[in-house]
């Protein structure tokens, strides 16, 4: 079986710094992988560059065996156009830092809007599936408020369930509890976990040492843009090689 | 008023004199009473006299007129030359700011596009308009046809033609939705680029990370937001629209100021017809502004947690709080 996510000497650099230098990871079907390390150390950038958000200078990603931005045919590498991206995206749902709810939507209409303009979606299809994604994150009675009338943890399982409305086969969350009030953050989390447990693909970008060991299949440690240690979480975070990763574990745990 | 102090005795407590306040007031209320006599209760001779003759004595009195012509207005107001004045003033601010929003959006979105070749004249289009005066321009306008005498549409360096007409077709209403529009495009693209810099980066990644192209996110997740900030000074861009609109009456369109302009020039009554048309200004700024009210709240919503009430829901929740104690006082008795 091809593994969802395949990066082989991942690099992407802006200007005169590195910020990726050769990432390799591997994510099979169904699988949740946790990247932990210091900020600035690339995390946020590689989870972008798996859907294109950023463009990867070298080495090589694959999402489902296909090379992410372009498309080899006779032994040739064509870049995709602009439109094929977008459909590529589609099919990867994003978790972010700050939300990103569409401010000027209701609750309902920010989980229809990418189903009806992107896929094509009946209207009524796309609300009974915003419906019961809103069901399942426990917000079905908030459909017509906006977003600032949510808390942060309310707001953050609507994105989860937005994300989910396209029917992803690969979701990334990109720190989805770093701008959650501590008592907001174990909402948030729940969600994630039964997700994991639906079988999803999952790759996070968390502080959540926690979530990571309970929930993750393997683990990798970002330092630098170099991947220093992966493992199951058991390993790595209970039994750390390198100086690195036990300097940082012994400031976030 | 008094206070009691700690040895039981009251005292009694002088409050500040504020002298200047008093003075203020005072030169205020005597400049408004001025300004109201001079516009209502002031009278001027008008040159003619009548004459009584009583028991053989002829007695002449001159005979007094309002100094404001306020008959004048009354007479004109509602004249059907002043009320197409009034329309032509409407339509002229419509079409101008139609053109003028959209074009001006166009070159907002070629301005923050990453392409030189399209950014850069867009640069230099805000430059150019902004950089010389309307009315300089309305005249270029005007006279175009010096330049060009036959209007025609065809492939650009082929000599193919699909129309051609003499330039008069250019006339004063053309040259003034031209000038009007293409100035207030210049505006309006520095309004749209400031609304859509405003919408949080974070809103496009979300777009673009659900699959929208460029032009999706765009239309219809950067823009609705960017209204919020754009709508303010639109509505300011309208209002001042309705009046500049009134430089076209030099050339020759009788819009509400032509109107009035044309009229005095046949019966002398130049500053009668000057207060008519500064009414009907008056009074079409007056009902734009309580639409953009409206139109501001509409955009608003989900920026704020709650909408901000209208001036018609306030007077009902006012009412409320009068019955509610007016309720209670019954209850109490």
């Amino acid at each position: 079986m091809t593994a969802m996510v395949e990066a082989r000497g991942v690099t992407k650099g802006y200007g005169h710094i590195t910020v990726l230098k050769g990432v390799d990871l591997v994510v099979a079907q169904g699988e949740v992988t946790c990247l932990i390390g210091p900020s600035g150390s690339g995390k946020s950038t590689f989870l972008r560059c798996i859907n294109h958000l950023e463009k990867h200078d070298a080495g090589e990603l694959r999402v489902e065996g296909e090379l992410v931005g372009y498309r080899l045919r006779n032994g040739k590498l064509y870049e995709q156009s602009d439109k094929q991206i977008c459909a590529e995206r589609a099919n990867i749902g994003m978790v972010f830092q700050r939300f990103n709810l569409f401010q000027h939507l209701t609750v309902l209409d920010n989980l229809t809007i990418g189903q009806m303009r992107v896929k094509g979606t009946k209207e009524e299809v796309a609300k009974q599936k915003a419906r019961e994604l809103l069901a399942r994150v426990g917000l079905d009675a908030k459909e017509k408020n906006y977003p600032a009338q949510l808390s942060g943890g309310q707001q953050q399982r609507v994105a989860i369930a937005r994300a989910l409305a396209m029917e992803p086969r690969l979701m990334l969350f990109d720190e989805p509890t770093s701008a959650l009030d501590p008592e907001l953050v174990g909402e948030v989390l729940d969600v994630m976990r039964d997700l994991a447990k639906s079988g999803m693909t999952m790759i996070v970008v968390t502080h959540e040492m926690g979530f990571a060991r309970e929930v993750a299949n393997s683990v990798y440690f970002l330092d630098q843009g170099v991947i220093e240690e992966s493992g199951p979480p058991a390993d790595v975070l209970g039994n750390p090689r390198t100086e690195r990763l036990r300097s940082f574990l012994s400031k976030v745990l | 008023m008094a206070m009691s102090t700690q040895e039981g005795g009251e005292l009694e407590v002088v409050p500040v004199r504020h002298v200047g306040q008093w003075i203020g007031a005072f030169v205020v209320v005597v400049a408004i009473a001025m300004v109201v006599r001079t516009l209502f209760f002031s009278y001027i001779p008008t040159g003619l006299s009548t004459c009584v003759t009583t028991a053989g004595k002829q007695v002449c009195r001159e005979q007094m007129k309002s100094r404001f012509p306020w008959q004048d207005v009354r007479d004109w107001f509602f004249s059907s030359e002043i009320l197409h004045g009034v329309l032509l003033t409407l339509e002229l601010t419509v079409i101008a700011m139609v053109i003028g929003i959209v074009l001006g959006v166009c070159v907002a979105i070629m301005r923050l596009s990453s392409n030189r070749l399209l950014s850069g004249p867009a640069w230099v289009y805000t430059w150019f308009f902004r950089g010389t005066p309307v009315y300089v321009q309305l005249f270029f306008w005007f006279n175009v046809g010096l330049l060009y005498p036959r209007f025609s549409l065809g492939l650009p360096f082929l000599p193919i033609s699909f129309l051609s007409e003499p330039a008069t077709i250019i006339s004063g209403i053309y040259a003034a939705i031209l000038g009007l529009g293409l100035n207030e495009a210049a505006y309006m693209a520095e309004i749209a680029r400031a609304g859509i810099i405003s919408v949080d980066e974070g809103q496009v990644e979300a777009a673009t990370s659900l699959g929208m192209t460029k032009g999706q996110t765009l239309r219809l997740v950067v823009l609705p937001q960017a209204m919020r900030v754009i709508i303010p000074p639109t509505g300011n861009e309208v209002i001042s629209m309705l009046k500049t609109t009134s430089l076209a009456a030099s050339i020759s369109v009788l819009e509400l100021f032509g109107a009035a302009q044309n009229i005095y020039a046949g019966n002398y009554k130049i500053i009668g017809l000057i207060i008519t048309a500064s009414l009907w200004y008056l009074l079409m700024t007056t009902v734009l502004s309580i639409g953009q009210f409206y139109v501001e709240r509409h955009f608003a919503r989900g920026a704020l947690r709650t909408q901000p009430k209208t001036p018609i829901q306030r007077l009902r929740q006012d009412f409320k709080t009068v019955r509610g104690y007016l309720g209670h006082a019954e209850v109490a008795s």
